[in-house]
């Protein structure tokens, strides 16, 4: 447990400068689309130009009264906001390769020292798969963490009679990203980072897959991830949910789907720990 | 006492292990001797776990290796395993966190005895320092056994003494030492058993001061004999 913790620590650790990047620029891209998008569209005000229709886009989201609500920035500024965040993924996504890959790959091989280490070997597994949960999660808990301190920008900027309210709910609904980031249904919450856990645990097992085998191994870990997308979506498509003349109620499908899921899940996390203590090779 | 047995292992469909057997004895210098190819670091790999085998059996002091026999036996590959981004002093803290047999003291030690900078990154070390480095790490365990594989590859004259050193000090004493090589030239009078491998299984295994008392032969003699004749 002990050597987990330390291992999970180094994993962080490797990957403490790339994440401290990605929250930069997400800071940046942010703080600088609400300050922009606010000064303008306060100056616009001022300026009266936004009732002479200087600025159409503007006018369309704005309420009737002309005041200005943080959801109209998240609104208006949809794409900069949008630019972090898929970057934050695209980044993570492939860090997911990345996490085993580069302990094989270049001049110093860093798995042979993880292999030997007097530590069960699935510590190794399950603090590679920690260390990407805690990107993730730290990459939306700081998200989150963000755009109250954005509001409060908003508010610095704007002056109170030029203000309409505006709620958290609303905030993330304005950007699809957002809303997806964190959906405000606690079950869609689920699904979304569920499906992400299992992408991640079936991903892990089909890189093992492909470094326990060797060259073979590349076709069996692309036939390992076809049949678990297959059983992930046949469920679903397959037999239907809103198919009103299926054989199966829609309640009985959804309870296939999610013993597919738990199948899946657990099939990965076997197949990996056992790959990294009995078949992996360097 | 490591104990292989009948070892087979194919690779990319050729026959690198080809039913090898040896022991390793602690207290000796043993020596895995065979031109290139011949399957000398897949033996060391394949004692540390780090490659599964086709058949065959590898006992350490009667257990197959698992994760506390790791704190029994060290590992130098040819080549430096630590990530680059490390500075020496991370990596010897790395050390010191994950092993109870890591030794503070004898890593100070030969540290100061290659003369090597602490607050120098892995990625910088060149080849050479790489090698100290590695012998560092692997020597500074108290384990009942060492394995080396090439520890003499790609290292200056100077350096080379530096390290044939340690293999006749303390460092070493008492300990079973099995390690490969190339260029026997080099390590001939430091080692007291020669393992020739041939066609991934041994083919000689002998004391090197019988043969040299008894028949008056080198290690290189005897090579001559095995890969030439």
């Amino acid at each position: 447990m002990n050597r987990y913790l330390k291992l999970v620590h180094m994993e962080v650790d490797r990957f403490k400068y790339i994440l401290a990047g990605l929250m930069s620029l997400t800071l940046i891209c942010q703080f600088g689309g609400v300050i922009w998008w606010t000064k303008s569209a306060v100056s616009n005000r001022e300026s009266g130009a936004w009732m002479n229709g200087g600025s159409m886009g503007y006018i369309l989201n704005s309420s009737t009264s002309g005041n200005l609500s943080f959801t109209h920035v998240l609104f208006n500024t949809q794409f900069i906001f949008m630019i972090p965040i898929l970057m934050s993924i695209g980044v993570i996504a492939i860090y997911v390769f990345l996490i085993w890959y580069r302990d094989w790959l270049g001049r110093n091989t860093f798995i042979y020292r993880l292999l030997t280490l007097p530590t069960a070997r699935r510590h190794i597994y399950f603090a590679k798969l920690t260390a990407i949960l805690i990107f993730i999660f730290g990459l939306v808990s700081f998200q989150l963490a963000l755009l109250p301190v954005e509001k409060l920008i908003f508010n610095l900027i704007v002056p109170s009679d030029m203000r309409d309210p505006s709620n958290i709910s609303n905030i993330i609904y304005a950007n699809p990203a957002l809303e997806m980031l964190i959906p405000w249904q606690f079950d869609s919450f689920l699904v979304y980072y569920v499906i992400g856990i299992i992408a991640v645990l079936v991903i892990f097992a089909a890189i093992l897959i492909e470094r326990s085998y060797g060259r073979l191994g590349i076709l069996y870990a692309i036939l390992y991830l076809g049949i678990s997308v297959f059983l992930l979506l046949f469920p679903m498509a397959g037999l239907g949910l809103d198919n009103v003349n299926g054989y199966l109620y829609p309640n009985e499908i959804f309870a296939i789907e999610l013993v597919m899921c738990v199948v899946v899940m657990t099939v990965s996390v076997w197949i990996g720990c056992r790959l990294i203590s009995k078949k992996i090779t360097v | 006492m490591i104990k292989v047995v009948d070892i087979h292992k194919r690779y990319r469909g050729r026959s690198v292990l080809n039913g090898a057997s040896f022991t390793v004895e602690k207290g000796q210098i043993t020596c895995l001797i065979g031109i290139n190819g011949a399957g000398k670091s897949t033996v060391l790999k394949a004692i540390m776990g780090l490659t599964p085998l086709k058949s065959g059996s590898i006992l350490i002091d009667g257990q197959p290796i698992d994760k506390n026999l790791y704190e029994q036996v060290a590992f130098v590959p040819d080549h430096l395993t630590m990530p680059p981004g490390m500075k020496l002093s991370e990596g010897l803290q790395f050390m010191q966190d994950f092993y109870q047999s890591w030794n503070a003291n004898r890593a100070e030690e030969l540290m100061t005895f290659f003369s090597l900078d602490r607050t120098e990154r892995i990625g910088n070390l060149s080849k050479g320092t790489a090698a100290k480095f590695n012998l560092v790490l692997g020597l500074s365990q108290d384990t009942a056994y060492v394995l080396m594989d090439e520890p003499f590859s790609g290292i200056d004259m100077f350096s080379r003494g530096l390290i044939a050193e340690v293999f006749s000090s303390h460092l070493i004493e008492d300990r079973g030492v099995l390690l490969t090589t190339h260029e026997i030239g080099e390590v001939e009078h430091l080692i007291d058993r020669a393992l020739l491998m041939k066609d991934g299984a041994i083919c000689r295994d002998f004391q090197c001061e019988q043969i040299r008392s008894e028949e008056g032969k080198s290690i290189v003699d005897v090579m001559r004999e095995v890969y030439q004749g």
